[in-house]
């Protein structure tokens, strides 16, 4: 456990530097939770999956959560002053299925997940890199889920899903999942 | 040899050094290389806290044998991932890169280590290091060495061989030949001569040029020596000749003056008695031709005598002691007082220097000279004689001048030989042998006779009476170049 909580103290370490005091990282250091964790991989996932062109290249890079927020003020923390080559990474909560086009990453809460894989269908092949903790995420046609394993949070991926929507996932992203879907799960 | 030692040693170590440092700097090249890959493969791991897939990026290193171990540093300091061949690895300490560096490298202990930040897009996550063997880079270093090395000693060895020929056909003897010169030059003894080479190259055909020069020399000083001391021979030998040639002709002289004397007695002796006792049987042109043999009679006698007297003279001996010519001067002028006693003449006497000399003779000098000037100037109305000394050239010359009969000049050089006469013995009487004596006494004493004179405008003589000196050399016949 000790190990495995270096890095990502390091990474919360790399945001408090820019945007807290000193001790404000050391305060959140101490006590590290799930979705601090999970906040620093929505934006790590940035780095290693590739969107289509996007229409407007100046525009904010959008993080958004659909449905109840589990980060609270953890995402914004994390997102505030980074951004993914040119563009500067915002948080945004959205109620509403359609706000989602806008999003780049959309983490789908939880609370949805009894209409999520309708809610993923109407995406259709928007370029929304879809990420979930929900279980059987992938199974409705998500691309990355996270998973916990021996106390360290993990993800699995869905590489069919995300190529339908027109994104590439890094090879060193793919490496590091637990188990890589690569084929749409059956339409009902 | 030396130089050219020191500049092999030099090369062979410039070519190990740069060997090394391109060797050094293609590790470090290769190490950073595989430092970057690894960096690359795990910053997912790292930003995914991903420890077993960082271990096996780091796996891949297997690949390369050099390399000891690698470990992955997270920004904490902690050691996130690791790798080691053979024993476990010692890698312990976080590295430090200074912060404007994105890579470090550092030798210890025979190893490498390079230390790489881990930052993709510009956000620092950790670092790698890793650590290589210098083995390889030390046995190629040793094989270079050892190829250096032998084909330093061997350069080396042909450099002894190459100098050693050249020393012995060339330095040795060119130095031989050197010395040889010296020595010619310093006893200038052309008999020496250099060694040859026994080789037929350039060297040896200066050396025999060489010699031949000297042979040249040698041939050269021996016939001049040979000629000089012919010519040497020849001069004594015709000396000698030339002095017993002399003695006869004075001892011929003086014997046949002597054995003249007594026929002349008779001659003269018996044309007395005749003029006496038979005076009065001889008519007129008797008693002239009489007096003409009686006359003749005393102009031999006189002659011989004057003969004789010169002759003694040759043969005397110059006494030199310090003496007054003014006082010799005035003894010759009282001695020749009665032969001008009644004329009209007048006397320019200027002070005579004291002089080393043999007085006798010099009297015998003035009395001559004097003697012809008041001859000379028998004819004058108003004669004039004047005796003095002047200086010619820095030399005490002594002179005595009439204004008589003189000479013409270019018969000068008949003064002085014994019976030489510019007159008549008509108008000026005398044998001819005054100043012949005259000329022998200057000469015995070292000194020099000259006249000038002009017809009828006088005579003047000078003379010196030590040998010249050696005049200062007068400038060379310069050689205009």
């Amino acid at each position: 456990m000790t190990r495995s909580t270096f890095p990502f103290r390091s990474l919360l370490g790399i945001s408090a530097v820019l945007v807290l005091s000193i001790s404000a990282v050391l305060a959140h250091a101490s006590s590290p939770n799930e979705y601090d964790v999970k906040a620093a991989y929505l934006y790590n996932f940035g780095l290693f999956v590739q969107w289509p062109a996007a229409p407007e290249p100046d525009a904010a890079f959008t993080i958004c959560v659909f449905g109840v927020d589990p980060f609270g003020k953890v995402l914004d923390r994390t997102l505030a002053g980074q951004s993914i080559g040119s563009q500067s990474t915002i948080p945004r909560r959205i109620s509403n299925p359609q706000d989602a086009l806008g999003c780049r990453i959309l983490f789908v809460s939880s609370s949805e997940e009894n209409n999520v894989k309708q809610f993923l269908s109407s995406l259709g092949k928007t370029a929304v890199l879809t990420v979930s903790d929900m279980p059987q995420f992938l199974d409705r046609g998500g691309m990355i889920q996270f998973m916990v394993v021996n106390n360290r949070v993990r993800f699995e991926v869905n590489l069919a899903a995300a190529r339908r929507a027109g994104l590439t996932l890094s090879s060193q992203l793919v490496k590091l999942a637990v188990t890589v879907e690569t084929s749409l799960p059956p339409e009902k | 040899m030396l130089v050219s030692a020191a500049a092999l040693v030099l090369a062979s170590g410039a070519f190990t050094a740069y060997t090394w440092l391109t060797f050094r700097a293609a590790m470090v090249e290769q190490l950073s290389v595989q430092a970057r890959i690894i960096a690359f493969n795990s910053a997912s791991a790292l930003l995914f806290n991903d420890p077993v897939s960082a271990q096996k990026t780091l796996g891949a290193l297997g690949a390369s044998p050099s390399i000891v171990d690698a470990a992955i540093y997270d920004n904490g300091g902690g050691v996130f991932a690791r790798y080691w061949r053979g024993r476990k690895s010692l890698i312990k300490a976080f590295p430090q890169i200074s912060k404007s560096q994105t890579e470090a490298h550092w030798y210890t202990h025979g190893e490498l280590s390079l230390a790489r930040r881990i930052e993709p897009q510009g956000k620092p996550l950790g670092v790698v290091l890793i650590r290589c063997e210098l083995g390889e880079l030390t046995t190629r270093l040793e094989g270079y060495a050892a190829i250096t090395a032998a084909v330093l000693a061997a350069c080396l060895g042909a450099a002894v061989l190459i100098s050693a020929g050249v020393h012995r056909s060339v330095s040795v003897p060119v130095i031989r030949l050197a010395e040889t010169a010296r020595l010619v030059s310093r006893d200038k003894n052309y008999s020496l001569r250099a060694a040859a080479t026994g080789s037929r190259d350039e060297l040896d055909f200066l050396i025999q040029s060489f010699n031949g020069m000297l042979e040249e020399i040698q041939q050269r000083d021996a016939s001049l020596q040979k000629a000089h001391d012919e010519l040497e021979r020849r001069v004594e030998e015709r000396t000698g000749l030339l002095h017993a040639a002399n003695k006869e002709l004075e001892a011929f002289s003086y014997s046949v003056s002597h054995d003249l004397r007594a026929p002349l007695r008779h001659i003269s002796g018996f044309s007395k008695i005749l003029a006496e006792e038979n005076r009065d049987q001889l008519n007129a042109d008797g008693r002239h031709y009489l007096a003409r043999i009686e006359e003749g009679a005393r102009n031999m006698g006189r002659l011989v005598d004057d003969l004789l007297s010169m002759g003694r003279i040759s043969r005397q001996e110059v006494v030199r002691r310090p003496a007054d010519l003014n006082l010799l001067w005035q003894e010759a002028w009282e001695r020749l007082q009665p032969e001008f006693e009644g004329r009209k003449i007048e006397w320019r006497i200027g002070a005579l220097p004291a002089a080393e000399c043999d007085p006798g003779l010099i009297k015998l000098v003035f009395t001559n000279l004097l003697s012809n000037a008041v001859k000379y100037t028998r004819r004058r109305e108003c004669a004039v004689i004047e005796a003095g000394q002047i200086t010619v050239d820095g030399e005490d010359v002594i002179f005595v001048r009439d204004n008589g009969a003189g000479f013409d000049q270019k018969y000068a050089h008949k003064l002085f030989g014994v019976f030489q006469r510019l007159h008549r013995e008509e108008d000026f009487e005398g044998a001819g042998v005054g100043l012949a004596t005259v000329q022998r006494i200057i000469h015995k004493h070292g000194g020099r006779i000259w006249a000038e004179g002009k017809v009828e405008c006088g005579a003047a003589f000078f003379f010196t009476l030590v040998p010249r000196k050696p005049s200062r050399p007068k400038p060379a016949n310069s050689v205009s170049s």
